[in-house]
């Protein structure tokens, strides 16, 4: 069953909600900053064009699955929450018709200005349209389950037990009921069908409606709905009411329907009918038999008639309901059968060229198409993958269809106004990346905080080539800098040269920092050694020795080689490292999301990296889309950027910077 | 020759225009006297109509209770809220009981103390990557009268990173407040800018006091100050383009070692700490973030 559904807008405020077991906020806010701020769409997550939930990929946090949509002009997010472990068909059919319903209620209220309260009473609105939706999909099921019935000749074997056995199975029951009432002649049918079928009926019928009794809300109404569609009985009762309304159209039906419901409504819950069966005359089990019959056929003929006579405001709400849903069916069809007739076309393809100079033009997909491709191609030149290019330019799209351009403002600006904020959000990182502070915490915490003084240890990863030891070089240049004490580890063991190298450059740290007081070592352990336990002698040796920064410089190593990435989750095992930053050249192209994807992936479950390093941003000039494509994989932030051949040649990112270079056109 | 062929039809023209004899003169006057005063009325209300109201914006890191804080002072009760991902202006007015500074002086009987004075309270995204629109919001101020900074108190002891998170947060505040002062001349327009503290949550068991909420970000923003002093450049600057030198980026009294917020007052900006709690077991406590307000107002 459905744990909450709730309507709220961009700004964070929930306008209406529904709770059938309390679930922590939390969940929808971990949907909002995962979905909607930071852009961890799904892998295979195509285009969702923000018409239907269905189209929205699930999101699943913590055992609930949340099914969600949006209605952009309005800034309205509809989310409804259940639990994973559950299938609820008609959770999309729910998510997008109380949408519809609502906007089409509220919508007015909803564009007032500088105010947040809805008045709204859509309590029974989403009750009645949550009992439809439940009722339809069960007589789907029942449906499908009475075909499979009909197909299928019932065995013998249990139509005979049927008989038998007081409280035969709901499903056996049906079977037989089917069976017999396909007999052409009504009359036969109930000499025939008395014996078998006046005994299980009730108390089919009393068990049901002790299920039912709890989820409903007790009145009979309610337990109906419940009831109906649960009862797999009720498979046969519908043939059976098949057959009532072929057979008997002439019988004079309408007078006595009412006594006969209202009566039958009555039996069901009373323990009296096990006995009236048993003792049954022929002319009582003639009335018996005959109820459940006429019984569900004023449920499948009348149904809101029925609950409409008994409550007429829900039949008011129904209408309006069903007619909010016509309408916007309705709207959906014309928008899709529109644009015919040549002249009326032509009007429009005028106009449209009119607004596109002019501004005020509702931008649909096909205004969009071929600027969206000039902009993918764009960043395509700018050297992003073109992975990453067309989940931006999807972004972008999605964003705009649906939106009116400005004054005087033609598409193609308002995309580049658009791809602008979507690269920024892109980049811009989640919390603060201080490293400074974040290594001043953990080696000198507090007093008050329980931490105890230890190294901040931080590793470099990378494939071959990409210039890990000389990064991890500058970032030492920076540490030493600001007066840290740090410890370089040779953890490559394995390629020719690669001790030594860092070997030099700790003599020219040594020499270039020792004036203003930086401290800085070499551990190896030679070539040959396992890479992780080198790594975890080295931070002991760092905490005994009272170094506040340790480094340590990794193999470079393919990320396909499944061999050479499996050994990384050991050594984030055994370094324990605070930050683990993978550096990836601006000069990689499509590769660079494989890249990104494979190293954040390979630290095991609970692990990731906490960051890039771009090198050779100097080579690239204005061509700095892995930058774009790196984070866009893995939403893991760009931690520095390496710009030159020096020690110094080390920079934070300027999302700003970034963001101009990959606009810039030249 | 066509000049004056020019000018001798106009003047039939006009003759004929103001000659009593034709009509369209009497039409023009008529229309004349219509509209003149319906113009003149539109352009002198609509002028007086469009005084914005003042302002006050809500900052904060993400979970402090902005927005919850936004619609209590909107509605008077508490409403459910999530994160949020999108500004939002919202009209609220004094509740009875407090007046606006601006009306200190009308008597107490005078009948427009009845109508309580009505702003606006910007709400701004607290999420990392949504925070220029607060920025913005600052930059860009529309008679803004105060920035209400809410932090969460259950999270403001040391060593915790929430602290650290919301000093940045408020580090980054503070020293666009003081650019504008030092800078930008279209920025200037906001002469004296105040900023509530409000350390949000004091219902928790956790949370500190107002006065060491205080104390704590002090001592936290006097790390960010050195850590961003000493941090490395931006990727941009010093790269060969547009050098712009934006060295000035100490926050507060230059060469002091400690973090004051009265150190801002130089800047023309006062900063104040006040506890409250927007939910809570004994109802929302905001009693002082309201004086605060109506002595903005």
């Amino acid at each position: 069953m459905l744990d909450s559904f709730e309507i709220l807008t961009t700004s964070g405020v929930v306008l209406w909600s529904k709770s059938y077991t309390p679930i922590s906020p939390s969940i929808i806010d971990s949907l909002i900053t995962n979905v909607f701020i930071e852009e961890r769409t799904l892998p295979g997550a195509g285009i969702a064009d923000d018409i239907s939930a269905a189209n929205n990929p699930p999101y699943k946090h913590d055992q609930h699955t949340l099914k969600w949509t949006t209605v952009k002009e309005l800034g309205l997010i509809f989310v409804a929450v259940y639990r994973s472990l559950l299938h609820l068909s008609w959770i999309d059919k729910l998510v997008d018709n109380i949408k519809t319903i609502f906007v089409d209620l509220y919508g007015d209220q909803l564009k007032k200005p500088h105010t947040t309260i809805v008045e709204c009473h859509f309590d029974e609105y989403f009750d009645r349209q949550i009992q439809q939706l439940e009722k339809t999909a069960l007589n789907q099921d029942t449906r499908v389950a009475e075909s499979s019935a009909l197909l299928e000749e019932a065995p013998p074997s249990l139509v005979e037990d049927s008989g038998d056995e007081p409280p035969p199975l709901p499903g056996i029951l049906s079977r037989g009921q089917s069976k017999n009432y396909r007999d052409p002649t009504s009359n036969e049918s109930t000499l025939i069908a008395t014996p078998d079928n006046s005994r299980p009926t009730t108390p089919a019928g009393h068990l049901l409606t002790g299920k039912g009794g709890p989820g409903g809300k007790g009145s009979r109404r309610a337990r109906k709905a419940a009831n109906s569609p649960l009862a797999h009985a009720s498979s046969g009762d519908e043939s059976n009411s098949k057959r009532t309304r072929a057979g008997k159209a002439a019988a004079p039906k309408k007078g006595r329907k009412w006594d006969a419901d209202g009566l039958a409504d009555e039996d069901s819950d009373t323990p009296l009918d096990y006995s009236a069966p048993a003792n049954g005359a022929t002319s009582g089990d003639d009335e018996a038999k005959e109820r459940p019959g006429t019984v569900e056929k004023v449920d499948q003929a009348s149904w809101g008639s029925r609950t409409g006579k008994g409550q007429f405001v829900l039949k008011d709400l129904d209408d309006q309901v069903n007619s909010i849903l016509a309408t916007a069916d309705a709207k959906k069809a014309d928008s899709t059968a529109a644009s015919s007739g040549i002249v009326g076309s032509g009007i429009n393809a005028i106009g449209g060229f009119f607004r596109n100079v002019v501004g005020g033009k509702t931008l649909t997909k096909e205004d969009l198409d071929k600027a969206m491709k000039g902009m993918e191609d764009h960043l395509l030149r700018k050297n992003v993958a073109r992975e990453a290019a067309v989940r931006l330019c999807e972004g972008v799209e999605r964003e705009l269809i649906g939106t009116k351009t400005g004054n005087f403002e033609s598409v193609q600006k308002r995309i580049q106004i658009a791809m602008e904020s979507s690269l920024r959000k892109i980049l811009t990182p989640t919390s603060s990346l201080d490293l400074l502070r974040e290594i001043d915490a953990v080696t000198s915490p507090s007093a008050t905080s329980l931490q105890k003084k230890r190294p901040y240890v931080i590793s470099v990863v990378g494939v071959n080539g990409v210039g890990k030891s000389t990064n991890l070089s500058k970032i030492c240049f920076f540490l030493l800098q600001n007066k840290y004490k740090v410890l370089i580890v040779a953890c490559d063991t394995f390629r020719s040269g690669a001790v030594e190298q860092l070997a030099v450059h700790v003599r020219n740290l040594k020499e270039l920092t020792s004036r203003e007081g930086g401290e800085v070592e070499l551990y190896q352990k030679g070539y040959g050694k396992d890479a992780a336990n080198v790594a975890k002698d080295a931070v002991n040796f760092a905490a005994q020795e009272g170094y506040d920064v340790v480094l340590i410089d990794t193999a470079g190593r393919r990320h396909n080689d499944q061999r050479l990435m499996s050994s990384l989750e050991k050594f984030a095992k055994f370094a324990q490292p605070d930050k683990i930053l993978m550096v990836g050249e601006a000069l990689v192209g499509t590769d660079s999301v494989a890249q990104a994807r494979n190293f954040n992936t390979a630290f095991g479950s609970g692990r990731s990296l906490d960051g890039f390093i771009i090198s050779k941003c100097d080579t690239v000039g204005d061509m700095v889309g892995t930058l774009v494509s790196m984070v866009h994989a893995t939403n893991v932030p760009v931690l520095f950027v390496g710009v030159g051949q020096h020690y110094s040649d080390l920079r934070n990112l300027s999302v700003k910077w970034a963001v101009e270079k990959l606009l810039s056109s030249n | 020759m066509e000049n004056q062929t020019v000018a001798s039809s106009v003047q039939d023209w006009v003759q004929a225009v103001i000659s009593p004899s034709s009509p369209l003169g009497l039409i023009l006057a008529v229309l004349l006297v219509l509209t003149i005063p319906i113009a003149l009325h539109r352009s002198v209300f609509k002028a007086s109509g469009l005084t914005v109201l003042p302002s006050i914006l809500l900052l904060g890191p993400s979970g402090s209770g902005k927005t919850a804080l936004l619609t209590l002072f909107e509605r008077g009760t508490n409403a459910a809220t999530h994160t949020s991902q999108s500004p939002i202006a919202v009209e609220c007015s004094l509740p009875v009981g407090t007046t606006a500074a601006s009306d200190k002086y009308r008597s107490t009987y005078d009948p427009t103390n009845q109508t309580h004075k009505k702003f606006l309270l910007i709400d701004t995204p607290g999420h990392g990557k949504l925070r220029h629109h607060a920025l913005q919001n600052i930059t860009n101020p529309k008679n803004l009268k105060g920035i209400i900074f809410l932090v969460d108190a259950a999270t403001m002891s040391a060593g915790n990173g929430g602290l650290r998170q919301t000093a940045d947060y408020l580090h980054d505040v503070l020293l666009v407040l003081q650019k504008r002062m030092t800078g930008g001349k279209a920025m200037k327009a906001l002469k004296e800018v105040s900023v509530l503290i409000a350390a949000n949550k004091m219902d928790l068991f956790t949370a500190l006091p107002a006065a060491l909420v205080k104390k704590s970000l002090e001592s936290e923003i006097t790390k960010v100050r050195a850590s961003r002093s000493k941090g490395l450049l931006d990727s941009g600057i010093g790269m060969g383009e547009d050098v712009d030198d934006d060295k000035d980026d100490w926050l507060g009294e230059t060469g002091s070692s400690e973090f004051k917020f009265s150190q801002m007052e130089e800047f023309d900006i006062t900063v104040e700490v006040a506890g409250g709690n927007v939910t809570g077991g004994d109802g929302p406590g905001v009693d002082k973030w309201w004086k605060w307000v109506s002595e903005r107002l």
